[in-house]
């Protein structure tokens, strides 16, 4: 709608745009792109492109509805249609962490092409007078400046343009009017986490968040920023939300506990020292009660330990903090049907858990990462975030899940978008013991209260390890020199022989 | 396949072979030290994905021992080669290069001592058996179905019925993305949305050893029993694959079998063919 408004405005005010030759392909292109379509596309697409289809109501963000003609990925005004060349650069490169994969290398450049135009096919405006619009011109971006004041110019122009109203104070994607953001057909949407730049829809270079600011994603609530940021300021502003994030996401597989003396109070500075690693979290998926889109996409990991304890910090992202309500690994979810949504989303509070084997696991056995089994039950730190205690629960299964009556220290804190959650707990409970110098398996899962998860309708890891570092290392200067010793003596045995030898054979 | 790397290597030892040897008269160890080096560089740079070092050290082992072999096949190299080694430890010209030599060896020796002992620590790992032998019956919904004998019912329909096998095809492609592509991916190629986050990381069924080289009532059981119901050697306890019985019809597991088939352009593994 808002598109069609758009065009009838610059089309009275503009009566004598020249038209110029519409993009749109031969006949041949269009039908061999629509035999790719309805292969690869129409199951989230529609075959019509009007975004019904089978896999639809399963993914958020919603896939493109091609009807509407808004496209969010463009080189072209707000609001405007995108050029030929836009529509093959989404089909290349995807768009990261939704469920539209990057196609470069499956598909031909060719039937990339093939596919824009049939996909041109399903808005008549590309067809009309605003079927070729103009190119935002983007300029060579200038190398990255970390220079404070280009920064802070930039931080300035941030807060200007009210960009922490949805992305947050410190772009996390927790602004104020985050959790209420919709798209133009009704679904929730998040506003991107400037600090996890991997996840940008429209890409990660600078110079792609300079276009994305510049002509706003259609169909969001993106604006364009063309009209309001001045072009000195521009760069500015890239480099300032380029300096948010890490280029990757550096996934972890292993949480190095680092030793320390004395007692464990856990504080932010307990955990000051001790080395960070982030792990992936997907949606539970496996069980009924499955959580096709998490709200929570991963989470940062520090554990220390001294003589009997091990104190481990959880850290993640969150738009909002639910601490009313409440939440429950046992909470029955219905099995997500798209003909009945779940509605009963209110009332859920944040939760945590870390899982870890109910005993010490022989060789690489463990209990089934579903919340383990009666073989190898597993032994689950929960703690629902409405209330201000923790416990360990033992899960023989999703269902199947008891309070064995230990409790955990635990302190819990929400700031400008990151829950920081800090649990500690004995070393060796029950048969599960955690020696330095050993792995031990563990997993994560995560309740976002805000997104309607409880019971099995969750955000969950693969198993991980924490390793103890040992609290002494033995020193190897003394096997170095043993061994330097070792060879130099061989080394003048042969030597001196061969010299003797010799001398003998000159005599001789 | 790292290319760039292995034509460099290449065009070093042409240039070596049939350039520098035309000016210099190459010691004999020159040239096998050389060999060894180059062939070193090729195992572990020009590789990709690169060979695990345990490889590299036994490959390496057998290119020692294919020198030396070379080496004293030829009496007269072996005595040159002998000599020349006895030379630059007697001759007083040598000095300062011969205890260079004495020197690095022993040191370098310390530094694997020291790299061997500060070592990241590596968590337990051991090889996963991806496919597992079957049982020879499974029981799904409460009726007996024997894996050794089991075809695919709709199978026949292929020959017989095209238009009937087509809707089957249709329904088996909805079912998979419905159910499956969050993990298995939109190409099959085991890259779905949810796969980063998942290990051992979802089959990828265009890959020439999984579906094209099983038989469609393995995949059945896969399907249908999942991770729970896999046998201890393929760790059942981290793999994300459910057991489908809990949410598919039996027709419904054999037509998104079709369908895999059918998608990536792979045949069954015939019923009955030796594994």
């Amino acid at each position: 709608m808002r598109i069609l408004l758009t065009l009838l405005l610059v089309y009275i005010a503009y009566p004598a745009v020249a038209q110029q030759e519409n993009d749109l392909g031969t006949e041949a292109q269009r039908a061999e792109g629509k035999e790719v379509y309805d292969i690869k596309c129409a199951h989230c697409h529609g075959y019509e492109g009007d975004a019904s289809a089978v896999a639809t109501p399963y993914l958020r963000p919603t896939p493109r509805d091609f009807t509407s003609g808004n496209y969010k990925f463009r080189s072209t005004a707000s609001g405007e249609l995108p050029t030929t060349e836009d529509i093959k650069r989404s089909i290349r490169l995807g768009m990261p962490y939704t469920s539209m994969p990057a196609w470069e290398g499956i598909l031909s450049e060719t039937e990339i092409t093939n596919l824009a135009y049939y996909l041109k096919t399903f808005e008549p405006a590309f067809d009309g007078p605003y079927g070729n619009p103009t190119v935002v011109e983007i300029p060579r971006a200038p190398s990255y400046s970390a220079d404070p004041d280009h920064l802070a110019r930039g931080q300035e122009i941030f807060a200007a343009n009210q960009c922490a109203d949805c992305h947050g104070e410190n772009g996390r994607g927790n602004g104020e009017s985050a959790p209420e953001l919709v798209d133009d057909w009704g679904d929730p949407i998040r506003a991107a986490d400037m600090t996890k730049r991997w996840t940008f829809r429209a890409g990660a270079t600078r110079e792609d968040i300079y276009r994305t600011f510049m002509t706003g994603l259609n169909g969001t609530p993106m604006p364009s920023y063309e009209q309001t940021i001045d072009a000195e300021d521009r760069w500015a502003l890239v480099d300032y939300v380029w300096s948010l994030s890490r280029d990757t996401p550096d996934y972890g597989t292993t949480v190095t506990v680092q030793g320390r003396s004395g007692e464990l109070v856990l504080s932010e500075g307990l955990f000051e020292a001790a080395p960070e690693v982030y792990f992936p979290i997907v949606g539970q998926i496996i069980e009924p009660g499955r959580a096709f889109y998490p709200g929570v996409n991963g989470i940062s990991v520090k554990a220390v330990y001294n003589n009997s304890e091990i104190a481990i910090q959880l850290q993640w992202h969150d738009m909002t903090a639910e601490t009313d309500g409440m939440n429950n690994p046992l909470i029955e979810v219905p099995m997500f049907d798209p003909a009945q949504p779940d509605t009963t989303m209110d009332g859920w509070s944040d939760a945590v858990a870390i899982l870890l084997p109910s005993r010490t696991p022989e060789g690489l056995e463990r209990p089934y990462f579903m919340f383990g089994d009666s073989r190898f039950p597993m032994s689950i730190w929960y703690t629902d975030l409405a209330t201000d205690s923790a416990a360990v629960l033992i899960g023989q299964g999703s269902g199947r899940i008891a309070d064995n009556g230990i409790a955990l220290e635990r302190s819990a804190s929400y700031e400008d978008g990151v829950w920081t959650v800090q649990f500690k707990g004995p070393r060796n409970q029950g048969e599960l013991t955690m020696p330095e110098a050993t792995f031990v398996p563990i997993s994560f899962t995560i309740w976002d209260g805000f997104n309607g998860e409880r019971g099995n309708k969750r955000g969950l890891s693969a198993w991980y390890h924490l390793y103890l570092e040992p609290m002494e290392t033995q020193s190897s200067v003394l096997p170095m020199a043993k061994w330097f010793l070792i060879v130099l003596g061989a080394e003048l045995l042969i030597v001196g022989l061969v010299n003797l030898r010799a001398r003998r054979r000159k005599t001789a | 396949m790292n290319l760039f790397v292995l034509l460099a290597i290449a065009a070093a030892m042409v240039l070596v072979q049939f350039g520098v040897t035309r000016w210099v008269k190459l010691n004999l160890l020159a040239w096998m030290g050389i060999w060894w080096v180059a062939l070193w560089a090729a195992f572990s740079y020009g590789i990709n994905p690169p060979l695990p070092n345990s490889i590299i050290v036994l490959f390496m082992a057998i290119i020692t021992i294919a020198l030396v072999a070379y080496l004293s096949a030829d009496n007269e190299e072996l005595k040159q080669a002998q000599e020349s080694i006895g030379r630059f430890m007697v001759t007083r010209q040598y000095r300062v290069a011969l205890l260079i030599v004495m020197f690095l060896i022993p040191a370098a020796v310390a530094a694997w001592t020291f790299s061997s002992m500060n070592q990241a620590p590596q968590p337990p790992s051991s090889g996963r058996t991806i496919h597992p032998p079957p049982p020879s019956s499974i029981t799904f919904q409460g009726t007996s179905i024997n894996l050794t004998t089991a075809n695919n019912p709709l199978r026949e329909l292929q020959h017989t019925d095209e238009a009937a096998f087509a809707e089957h095809v249709a329904s088996g492609r909805r079912i998979y993305f419905e159910n499956c592509f969050y993990c298995h991916g939109d190409n099959m190629e085991g890259a779905g949305m949810f796969a980063h986050g998942y290990d051992p990381l979802p089959a990828n069924f265009n890959d020439a050893t999984t579906i094209a080289m099983l038989q469609e009532s393995y995949l059945f059981w896969r399907i249908a029993k999942g991770a729970p119901g896999l046998p201890s050697e393929s760790t059942p306890w981290s793999s994300a694959m459910p057991a489908w019985e809990d949410f598919l019809t039996e027709e419904e597991i054999w037509e998104v079998i079709i369908f895999l088939y059918e998608f990536t352009g792979f045949e069954p593994r015939a019923q009955g063919m030796p594994h």
